[in-house]
């Protein structure tokens, strides 16, 4: 008996050095991150140097230095108020973007999901699984075609070229349909009895029913629009860019500005680190919506 | 139907045509009022669908069969919004059959791509599956507590943005960085973590199974809450210790959750691209880490050779829906 007891209180600490170890690894860039923020470049880039475990007072003097370097607008406002707004400015354009992408393509994928879950229509089946065909698709490597297009339609350097392109969301619409298709037919019906429109239906029955599943889609819209690059770097030029675009900018083959990209990189996880503390149930069912199969 | 069939017999006026017309098309659209209004909801998902990713598909395809040699000053088109004239001007393209095609197949610099995305796939995916699937497990296990914080600490890496964490591992593995502080004070000796290829490559590799882990774990973890407790009681019963149950049970209940990681993960370091290009950026010899979405970026965008960089296109299109669907098969074999 006391060996098995022996053998369990091992299992037991080896799992949690395991947990622990895994955590430290996790943790230590993001920590380095906000510490290398506060110090000069010097100070964790000099060959020996051991590394400080606790912030400087360098982030004011590193923050200059990148509002400095870039000359990012946001909206009208640069042009009235004759001004760049530095690296906020990417904050501000990225926040900007990825909010009205999500609120566009939350209505387009839950008006378009409530139409295939409760409605009968021709060719309604062939419609939807080419649709569910396009999910498949790496739609973020179709950069050539939206390229060529965005500008015949002189919409390059433009918020909406980033916006417009991936606001019918195959992902969303798929989730939209499967969750509507739980809303009870007799309710609906009940509805249209009492004199409601078929809009109605749809804004005053449907949406708010569905808040838990919208929830997680727009998390999964946020983050993808977040995190776009490739079609950003091509379409947006210097005074519009978004964050990963802008610190992109910042990694130069001649010289990287370390200490720069880490004011950067700090200011740039703050929001979503914020989002994901606050909105962290919201975050795993988003993650769990993403990975769902019919 | 009766009235209809007598009109076609006798010689069709042009009333009749017009009403013959009229019925078809009431029976080709939605008969309801309810039917039609879901052509109104779906109206705008369908203009920006068409526009924005059926076109592309078939224009990426059109175009990977030629050369592109610009875009003329010459208008072909305009469309009239009222507020704004938009010109759609002509596309200078030569077309080359398959030319783009058959060059990629002696175009070093696209194997060099391949075999780099191969190369950080192969050791990546595995490696980040089956640390994921192991803190799955520890999490799960009913002595751990803190389950909570620890998970959300291990989920953190899913807020860095792309780029922004690309970033912070080109500092970290500089030559005189934090982990080469860390390896020469422990005896070892520095790595070239960014000016050797194959340093590099393990650059890159260990960057995404640090963003990436977390977020695979989440899903591995809810595949293990659906896993039936009575199959481990009775594997208890048994006889079978830990690494039993861990084989005979877990692994089998968990199929169809690892292999959609699996995919999604293989799919996902297919289109690595921010990773590579910061990498590079910062040094790093561009042969070693170039993938396929960096080489398709540059041949489209730096030498602006935009039918070649279709035909590049199409090949990783085609070889991730593929894939895609091996997933969708072999996931709906399990389900059944």
């Amino acid at each position: 008996m006391r060996e098995a007891d022996r053998r369990e209180g091992v299992w037991k600490f080896l799992t949690y050095t395991f947990i622990l170890v895994m955590i430290v690894l996790t943790i230590v860039p993001l920590y380095w991150i906000v510490i290398a923020s506060t110090l000069p470049e010097e100070a964790f880039l000099t060959a020996g140097t051991a590394p400080q475990l606790f912030p400087g007072g360098e982030f004011w003097a590193n923050f200059s230095a990148l509002q400095d370097r870039l000359n990012i607008g946001f909206l009208m406002f640069d042009e009235l108020l004759g001004t760049d707004f530095g690296f906020l400015g990417a904050i501000a354009n990225s926040v900007f973007i990825a909010v009205v992408y999500t609120l566009l393509s939350l209505v387009i994928c839950s008006m378009a999901g409530f139409a295939f879950a409760k409605y009968e229509f021709r060719f309604k089946e062939p419609i939807f699984y080419t649709i569910l065909a396009t999910l498949v698709l790496p739609i973020q490597l179709l950069v050539i075609p939206l390229f060529l297009l965005m500008s015949q339609l002189g919409m390059t350097n433009t918020y909406w070229a980033i916006i417009l392109p991936w606001a019918a969301n195959p992902l969303g619409i798929f989730l939209m349909r499967q969750n509507m298709k739980s809303l009870p037919d007799a309710l609906l019906e009940s509805a249209r009895m009492d004199g409601a429109t078929e809009f109605q239906l749809y804004y005053r029955i449907a949406l708010p029913t569905m808040k838990s599943s919208l929830a997680a889609l727009s998390i999964i819209l946020f983050l993808f629009q977040w995190n776009l690059f490739l079609f950003p770097l091509v379409i947006l030029e210097g005074d519009k860019y978004t964050i990963p675009v802008a610190i992109n900018q910042l990694v130069g083959a001649q010289r990287v500005y370390y200490d720069q990209i880490m004011v950067a990189a700090t200011l740039s996880i703050i929001p979503i680190f914020l989002l994901f503390l606050f909105l962290q149930k919201q975050f795993v069912s988003g993650i769990l919506a993403g990975s769902v199969k019919e | 139907m009766a009235t209809h069939d007598s009109n076609r017999e006798t010689s069709p006026t042009v009333t009749d045509t017009l009403r013959y017309w009229r019925q078809s098309l009431s029976k080709a659209l939605p008969s309801t009022s309810s039917g039609r209004v879901a052509y109104v909801f779906l109206a705008p998902f369908f203009v920006l669908f068409g526009l924005f990713l059926a076109f592309p598909i078939v224009f990426t395809l059109y175009l990977s069969f030629f050369k592109f040699n610009g875009v003329t000053q010459e208008t072909v088109f305009w469309l009239d919004l009222g507020f704004h004239v938009i010109e759609l001007n002509e596309m200078q393209l030569a077309f080359v059959g398959f030319e783009n095609y058959t060059r990629l197949l002696s175009d070093a610099m696209f194997h060099q791509a391949m075999f780099n995305t191969v190369f950080i796939l192969l050791l990546q995916v595995p490696l980040m599956v089956g640390i994921a699937l192991l803190l799955a497990v520890a999490l799960d296990a009913s002595f751990v507590r803190f389950k909570g914080l620890f998970r959300t600490m291990l989920a953190l890496p899913v807020s860095a943005n792309l780029v922004a964490y690309s970033t912070v591992f080109l500092l970290l593995m500089q030559e005189t960085g934090l982990v080469n502080f860390v390896l020469t004070t422990l005896g070892f000796q520095p790595i070239p973590w960014l000016s050797s290829d194959f340093w590099s490559r393990m650059t890159i590799v260990g960057a995404v199974t640090w963003r990436w882990t977390g977020y695979n774990m989440i899903i591995l973890l809810a595949g293990l809450q659906n896993v039936p407790q009575q199959l481990y009681e009775a594997a208890e019963i048994d006889g079978a210790n830990r690494i039993e149950k861990f084989r005979y049970v877990t692994i089998p209940q968990l199929r169809p959750v690892l292999l959609f990681v699996f995919v999604t993960s293989t799919i996902g370091t297919f289109k690595l691209f921010a990773e590579p290009i910061i990498i590079n950026g910062g040094g790093a010899p561009l042969e070693s880490t170039i993938t396929i979405v960096q080489y398709i970026y540059m041949t489209a965008f730096i030498d602006f050779n935009l039918g070649y960089a279709s035909a590049l296109t199409y090949v990783l299109i085609a070889v991730v829906s593929v894939l895609s669907i091996v997933q969708i098969r072999l996931g709906g074999e399990n389900d059944a």
